[in-house]
């Protein structure tokens, strides 16, 4: 059995003493790809938001790589090897591309040697031709292929991905996918939230269903694709 | 009279570069921090003072003295920081005016009871003499000055463009939430910018002493002025600033010219209400 990465424990999480997620455990193995689906406002994003510490657990624990990571500020969690790229990209709009890139790497410089970039450019080769240009001038694509690779650059052990098709016409998803796909045969351990179930569902290894801020179901990928309630309620067949 | 007004618009855009150096100051701490600095021109003052008095008591000619204000300044600002502007970030607006302010009127006192009210003047600048274009005289320490604020910008800017620890400022500013997440850690972020801003007003300060005297007053004054040149400016461009900074000195020495030695600030402010009124976003704002 491979080692566990990121295993989090009784996790309870919210904004302002509003609980958001309650009582959440799940653990995502190393080199595993693990997608986390669940309506609008379930909690998937104060999740992810917990784990890289932009949000302090109200109760619960969360490890990584065995050593306890909950409580840490969200740069210390970043240097230790967990990449999360936020809902909408977030990039810096006001720096190139390359910057965006560079800044990636703030936290873990010393891979900028390793030849990171160029394996980026190789993945993404739009990002580039416009590795001039200032993010804010990229299109809805380009922008979240530049926030996936900013969180490549620091070569992570754990991508965290919060929702990558979001605002995406279903082509540019594609890419997207596809672009996940090189990732996962690479060996890459990858915790996926998506509202495109379909999607997450076809590429992922195991899935979590969450909702309104608990864990309600749970399994492997092909198995919670032949589930009653998910076929029901998330792919509407 | 037309060259009264040439004669002034020189003099004035040439202090505009220094005015620009200041709001640039200003503008690494509210672009980061979102924090509105009202003592930031009382940092240009202490400036100012600490010049005149190491020029007196060591002799260092005010051209020099940034070299050790500039690091006095860049702790001081450190000190202002973590004792109080740390303290009030998840505070609401006006919590972090009052205590801003609260920091200008306590620098402005201090000021007062060190060297007392009467305007002091370094009696002596290595920079001396005067350039003549025909029938107009530049003073050369106001040259000298407008160069040096020039050139310090540029190194703004290529600290900022070229230097990791720049690149996370200007991150920082864009996306606080997503620096944190490539490894920023922004509570130093801060303090490195709230440092970096108060130490230019050492630069300014030094250069201001070149050819100005300082009273204890001037803090208010250059903080307006400095929001009125970063606002007409907007968030985000350098070149942006060093024009707007030479617009408000130019409408300064119209003000002088044309109407009275009083007006001088009248017209800039007036300036400063119509573009922002036309323009809310400035001149050179991104948003």
């Amino acid at each position: 059995m491979l080692n566990e990465l990121l295993r989090v424990e009784q996790l309870a999480s919210g904004y302002h003493r509003v609980p958001v997620l309650n009582d959440v455990s799940f653990h995502v193995r190393e080199g595993e790809m693990v997608a986390v689906i669940g309506p609008n406002g379930a909690g998937k994003t104060t999740l992810l938001k917990t784990i890289s510490g932009l949000l302090q657990p109200t109760s619960g624990r969360i490890f990584f790589n065995g050593q306890e990571i909950s409580g840490q500020p969200p740069h210390t969690i970043s240097r230790l090897g967990i990449a999360h790229v936020p809902e909408g990209g977030r990039l810096f709009p006001n720096m190139s591309v390359m910057e965006n890139l560079l800044m990636g790497a703030y936290g873990n410089r010393e891979v900028l040697k390793t030849g990171i970039l160029d394996e980026l450019f190789e993945l993404f080769p739009r990002l580039k031709e416009r590795r001039h240009q200032l993010a804010r001038t990229l299109s809805g694509g380009e922008r979240q292929m530049l926030a996936i690779a900013r969180g490549m650059a620091s070569r992570p052990r754990l991508l965290m991905l919060d929702e990558p098709s979001l605002g995406l016409a279903p082509v540019l998803v594609d890419t997207i996918y596809d672009r996940l796909r090189v990732l996962r045969e690479r060996g890459l351990t990858i915790l996926l939230v998506e509202q495109s179930v379909h999607h997450a569902l076809s590429l992922a290894d195991r899935g979590y269903v969450l909702e309104n801020g608990r864990i309600v179901l749970e399994g492997a990928c092909a198995e919670l694709s032949r589930n009653s309630h998910i076929r029901q309620h998330y792919l509407g067949l | 009279m037309t060259d009264t007004l040439l004669q002034n618009l020189i003099n004035g855009a040439l202090t505009g570069c220094i005015y620009a150096l200041i709001a640039l100051g200003l503008s690494l701490i509210f672009g980061v921090m979102n924090v509105v600095n009202f003592a930031h021109g009382d940092f240009v003052m202490l400036s100012m003072y600490l010049t005149f008095w190491i020029g007196l008591w060591a002799g260092v000619d005010a051209v020099f003295t940034p070299l050790l204000t500039f690091p006095a300044l860049f702790l001081i600002g450190l000190l202002a920081y973590y004792a109080l502007i740390n303290r009030t970030l998840r505070q609401r607006y006006v919590t972090q005016i009052a205590v801003t302010v609260g920091l200008m009127t306590f620098l402005r006192a201090l000021t007062q009871l060190i060297w007392k009210a009467q305007p002091r003047a370094l009696p002596y600048s290595l920079i001396q003499g005067n350039i003549q274009i025909g029938p107009y005289t530049i003073l050369a320490s106001r040259l000298v000055s407008a160069a040096a604020s020039v050139l310090a910008i540029l190194g703004v800017y290529f600290f900022l463009s070229r230097t990791w620890a720049g690149r996370a400022i200007r991150a920082a500013s864009d996306d606080l939430d997503a620096a944190s997440l490539v490894g920023v850690p922004y509570r130093q972020t801060y303090a490195l910018a709230f440092g970096l801003g108060s130490a230019l007003t050492a630069i300014a300060g030094g250069l201001l002493m070149t050819f100005q005297q300082v009273d204890p007053t001037m803090g208010v004054r250059f903080g307006l002025l400095s929001w009125c040149v970063l606002a007409m400016a907007g968030l985000g461009s350098i070149p942006g600033l060093l024009i707007s900074g030479i617009i408000v000195g130019a409408a300064e020495a119209v003000g002088m010219s044309l109407w009275d030695p009083r007006a001088r600030s009248l017209i800039v402010y007036l300036l400063f209400i119509l573009v922002l009124w036309l323009r809310p976003r400035g001149l050179f704002g991104r948003k």
